[in-house]
């Protein structure tokens, strides 16, 4: 199932939309949109994560490069994110670095 | 024999997960462990097609197998050697994010996907044979 990825931007914040299935042949879609984030400055980032049905370790180095480019002081939240995509996240230890909320 | 033979592309990863879940769903594997399985092929064909054949042409290839108690499958491609389970490139799960490598996270999240894992280089290919126990399930031989 091919990814689809939107973004939009309000204020400060933005919000990308994740839609099936992020994988390396997918992930520089993702990636893209981060870019786009961290050149507009945001001070928060909203990943929503409901409608994202696999994620491998492609989606993961997104999220470094996210916290990478966007710096510490921006909040980085995966809301929504399915179980096994939120154990994706814990085993990597990135749950100390993304927060994690449930839909 | 072969099941299934794919370039060693990208492109080809949406066409073997199809394949892995097809064969998990034969297997009688939950979604947990059928989602397990194909991370876990994903990330090491994935492997295979960025930092084993490089951009050469080549090609991924798959067979598929099951007893009572394990469902497996075994990868195969012709890349140079390369040992995931032997090298196990340290994630640094530890580390911040904004301190972490990008890189060796896949191999971490295939091999603790799995029940068990083998590589075998035989004959100028590599081999993985990927298992995931499926005794939890009612045996069908029964």
């Amino acid at each position: 199932m091919p990814l689809t990825v939107t973004v939009s931007t309000t204020g400060q914040a933005a919000t990308i939309d994740l839609t099936g299935e992020l994988d390396a042949a997918s992930a520089p879609a993702f990636h893209d949109t981060i870019e786009q984030a961290a050149a507009a400055g945001v001070r928060e980032l909203v990943i929503r994560a409901h409608r994202l049905t696999y994620m491998a370790s492609a989606g993961l180095r997104s999220l470094v490069f996210a916290r990478q480019k966007l710096g510490d002081d921006v909040r980085i939240t995966v809301l929504g994110a399915i179980a096994p995509v939120a154990r994706t996240i814990r085993q990597a230890g990135f749950d100390c670095s993304v927060t994690l909320v449930d839909a | 024999m072969t099941a299934l033979r794919l370039p060693a592309a990208l492109d080809s990863l949406d066409e073997l997960a199809r394949y892995v879940l097809a064969f998990a769903v034969r297997a009688g594997l939950p979604p947990e462990a059928a989602y397990r399985l194909r991370l876990a092929v994903d990330e090491l064909a994935t492997n295979a097609v960025l930092h084993g054949y490089r951009g050469r042409d080549g090609e991924l290839r798959i067979t598929t197998g099951m007893d009572a108690q394990t469902a497996w499958i075994r990868l195969e491609d012709d890349a140079p050697p390369f040992d995931p389970g032997a090298a196990r490139p340290d994630p640094h799960i530890g580390l911040p994010l904004a301190q972490r490598p990008i890189g060796g996270l896949g191999i971490h999240l295939a091999l603790i996907a799995l029940d068990d894992y083998q590589h075998t280089r035989t004959d100028g290919h590599n081999t993985s044979l990927l298992v995931i126990r499926r005794d939890h399930q009612a045996d069908p031989t029964e």
